[in-house]
């Protein structure tokens, strides 16, 4: 009885070391060799591996516990693919050593963060997250700085650059890598369609993006709605009376706009809030509901405090004309509408005179000063005081708001 | 009947028990857990008031975090089993274990090469992002070394007395033991090697493994031995008792993959583990029924703080089983996964179950050391103050899940999910009051009252009886 015993216990051990051993196979060495196959059918030819920096940067990442909270994983849900973008496909984490999934999301997915946050918005939001997201959770790393959100040491640059590769193949990759990896991928029909059934690659609604279409905003009188989400979303970086002060703006170059001193169209609002400035902080908020963005547009516009222009006498214009012409049509075009034949050369369009409308103060300045962090360079090496004066005044009549042209 | 002096004077009346290394552990594993649990709670804290610490990286929230989850499961839960288990192992096989040199050593490294060291290098930056395997890899190393020496420390003595005999807790002593240390480098080791989503298959493994390998075989050799030790009833039924031990160790290890339902790991593997989730809950039902079977006549608080808690834990394993069977399937997976409602698992998971069935297993041996100081009411205390916090803890949580994945199925902006969370999260940082007044309670319950009020508790409840007359019923035969 006692050998029959030992044995059906030695069966039984060996069991369980069986259904170890399997979990392992079943559950850990096959579904390795099947991602290994669908990474050879559906890898573009050469994805970017990491820099040496992009490497350090990745470490920072994973010892800051980032992937605790941030996933790196977009699931075959449709509600994940709407949120964050097209699902997770496995050649996109084949130089992630080790993964970093996670599977916890306190902050969003950032599977396809690459392309939606300018750099000085990233940094400045590792310095200080709060200082850029109201009721943000997220722990701040000073530490990676030497002591303001622009001086970054080389650990915050090199967890920037890391940040940057986020998603970055997969859109490198473009249509041409969607199309062969969807015809190549021996996968059903349901792993197609949210793998590459995405109308977007990167959902994120912050993601800025230079053309576009954009709701026609009503006018609101929720006044209330609007002070919200002013506070919760444009105060930080625009201030709380929209003069670009905010707790967020120091760090950010070019700096927020002071929304006292432009009066804008509210096309361009409309466009500008739903699909933010492109190459520089501004996000799109396309998150917010239209009620929000209408409400939010009335308080834009109430900040602004119009400006009567003394009578400027003709020649002043007519000097102002000529200087334009010769020195500010290039780029922000003939009739003042940034499309100059030199804008599409810079990561930040010029400004487009037709729809925004600067104060006489902000116009001089910025032709004094030059705008920090965008193309606009001073002139006062170029042009004399009263050239300066000249422009200034007549970029302001360039201005047909919402009048159409 | 054997007096307390008698025992006083040949307190290792054979089997042998090493009370010095069960005193040892104990202690470490209360003192690991109160820091484990600081670091929770500060790390709780940091989520309302994320600016706390200021410039300081050694505090912030990610490193916490990682020190929080390994710190309970090396830290208190290994202590506490190994505690358990120089008392355990020689009532259950009348041998020694292999060596007290041996259990120096084993103590030695567990402490100060693997939790002290982990911690610290965590802080100051060096650790793998692995849940469960957050310390960095030299540690790991240690960890397997110590794993191993605790294999021939406590193994031995089981397979001198003959398999045919063992019962329940020695086979979940020896699958957790073996198994733990299987598991464990693949967990470690095999996603620094194996990128991305091939890696996170092993990952999701170990995840699983960690809870199911490690802690629930051996918080269930606890449940098992104490049960019949303190009620002096033998349990309801062997073959059940093994019927569950089988096949939870079938099933366990293929549970792993349903830490990434939809993701791109193959389909028929994620399937695959959701049934295994499914019917695993079915063998904890098993298994739990079984044990309160057992419990039948000790009353649904039972006056033996030991039995209690051993109790206690029993009813949240099948809570806790029966919750994962539940959000492993898709329909549910799809919306909390991610989410605090799985934060709450684990607490239920490791707060409740694992930690009540450690800290009765700890009582349990403590009560028998006969020089152990020993304070009932300090332990009752600790035990209300722990029940309130975990209830209120995971159901808080449980909620506060709920409601992210709401916000999460809408087109609300992200920031809305946080915003509409913080309130449970105060309160979730609250609970922390019981739950570490509980736990400081529990440290001083050993380490105040009389010497041997232990000793006397036991003899006064239930009869003091040698360690002999214990180990027949700790028998297959008996039952």
């Amino acid at each position: 009885m006692k050998r029959v015993l030992r044995m059906s216990y030695l069966v039984a051990g060996l069991g369980g070391v069986g259904f170890f051993v399997m979990s392992i196979l079943l559950l850990g060495v096959w579904p390795g060799q099947a991602l290994e196959e669908q990474i050879r059918q559906t890898k573009p030819d050469r994805p970017l591996a990491l820099t040496a920096s992009e490497k350090r940067g990745r470490v920072i990442y994973a010892r800051e516990g980032c992937a605790y909270c941030h996933t790196q994983q977009i699931r075959y849900l449709s509600k994940d693919v709407a949120r964050f973008g097209a699902a997770t496909l496995a050649w996109e984490t084949i130089f992630d050593y080790p993964h970093l999934w996670g599977t916890r999301r306190i902050g969003p997915d950032l599977s396809r963060e690459a392309t939606v946050r300018s750099s000085d918005w990233q940094l400045s939001h590792l310095y200080a997250p709060r200082a850029l997201v109201v009721d943000s959770v997220m722990p701040a790393f000073p530490w990676l700085f030497d002591g303001a959100p622009d001086r970054p040491k080389q650990e915050a640059r090199d967890l920037l650059d890391y940040l940057e590769t986020l998603g970055r193949n997969r859109a490198l990759a473009g249509t041409e890598g969607e199309a062969h990896a969807r015809n190549a991928c021996n996968c059903s029909q349901d792993e197609k369609q949210f793998a590459f059934g995405s109308p977007v690659l990167n959902a994120s609604p912050s993601l800025p993006r230079r053309k576009g279409d954009f709701p026609k905003l009503a006018r609101s009188s929720d006044l209330s709605r609007g002070q919200q989400a002013y506070a919760r979303y444009c105060a930080t970086c625009h201030g709380n009376r929209g003069e670009g002060d905010g707790p967020g703006a120091a760090g950010l170059h070019p700096r927020p706009v002071n929304l006292s001193e432009q009066e804008y169209s509210a096309d361009r609002l409309g466009f500008s809030l739903w699909n933010g400035v492109a190459g520089t902080a501004m996000p799109a908020w396309r998150e917010l509901t239209p009620a929000d963005l209408s409400a939010l547009e009335e308080i834009v516009r109430g900040f602004h405090v119009a400006q009567s222009d003394p009578a400027i006498p003709p020649a002043v214009l007519a000097l102002g004309a000529r200087v334009y012409a010769a020195r500010c049509a290039q780029c922000h075009g003939e009739n003042g509408a940034g499309d100059g034949s030199a804008a599409g050369q810079f990561a930040i369009a010029p400004t487009n005179f037709r729809t925004q409308r600067p104060n006489l103060a902000a116009s001089l300045r910025a032709l004094r000063d030059g705008i920090e962090g965008t193309p606009m360079a001073p002139w006062t090496n170029e042009l004399s005081e009263a050239e300066l004066s000249a422009v200034a005044y007549f970029v302001r009549t360039l201005y047909i708001g919402d009048s159409n042209p | 009947m054997v007096s307390i002096d008698a025992m006083r004077e040949n307190p290792a009346s054979p089997p042998a028990v090493e009370t010095s290394l069960v005193y040892a552990h104990g202690l470490a594993a209360i003192v690991t857990l109160l820091i484990s649990v600081a670091f929770g709670v500060l790390a709780s804290i940091e989520l309302l008031v994320p600016d706390l610490v200021g410039n300081s990286p050694w505090l912030t929230w990610g490193r916490l975090r990682y020190d929080h989850t390994q710190g309970i499961m090396l830290g208190w839960l290994g202590n506490a089993f190994f505690a358990f288990l120089y008392h355990g192992v020689p009532v259950l096989t009348g041998r020694r274990v292999t060596s007290v040199k041996l259990g120096q050593w084993i103590f030695g490294l567990w402490n100060f090469a693997v939790v002290v060291p982990g911690w610290i290098l965590v802080l100051a930056g060096f650790s793998q992002p692995l849940e469960w395997a957050e310390f960095p890899l030299v540690i790991d190393a240690f960890v397997v070394l110590a794993l191993l020496l605790a294999l021939l420390q406590f193994l031995p003595p089981f397979f001198s007395r003959g398999l045919e005999d063992l019962y329940v807790s020695s086979w979940y002593i020896i699958g957790g033991l073996v198994f733990t240390l299987l598991a464990y480098p693949m967990g470690n080791f095999v996603p620094e090697l194996v990128p991305g989503a091939r890696g996170a298959a092993f990952s999701g493994l170990w995840i699983h493994d960690a809870i199911g390998l490690f802690v629930t075989p051996l918080a269930l050799a606890v449940i098992y031995f104490v049960i019949p030790a303190a009620t002096r009833r033998p349990i309801f039924s062997h073959f059940l008792s093994m019927l569950g031990f089988w096949l939870l160790f079938f099933l366990y290890p293929l549970n792993g993959t349903h830490h990434y339902v939809f993701s791109v790991i193959p389909m028929s593997a994620q399937i695959g583990a959701i049934a295994a989730s499914t019917l695993l809950g079915v063998d904890v039902i098993l298994v739990v029924a079984n044990l309160l079977l057992s419990l039948r006549g000790a009353g649904w608080f039972p006056r033996d703080p030991a039995l209690r808690f051993v109790g206690t834990g029993t009813v949240f394993y099948l809570i806790v089983s029966i919750q994962g069977s539940v959000q492993a399937q898709m329909a549910v997976n799809q919306s909390v996964h991610f989410s605090d409602w799985v934060v709450g698992h684990s607490h239920l998971a490791m707060l409740g179950f694992a930690t009540f069935a450690a800290a009765g297993g700890l009582i349990h041996a403590w009560q028998r050391i006969p020089w152990a100081r020993y304070n009932a009411v300090l332990l009752d205390w600790a035990y209300w103050l722990l029940v309130a916090g975990v209830v209120v803890m995971v159901s808080d949580l449980t909620i506060a899940g709920l409601v992210e994945a709401g916000f999460w199925q809408s087109t609300a902006p992200w920031m809305d999910s946080v915003r509409a969370v913080r309130p449970y999260w105060l309160v979730r940082t609250l609970t922390a009051v019981p739950i570490a007044a509980g736990f400081i309670t529990l440290l001083l319950g050993l380490v105040t009252g009389n010497r041997g009020d232990g000793l006397r508790a036991v003899q006064q409840e239930v009869g003091l009886e040698p360690v002999e007359a214990i180990a027949p019923r700790l028998a297959p035969e008996v039952a």
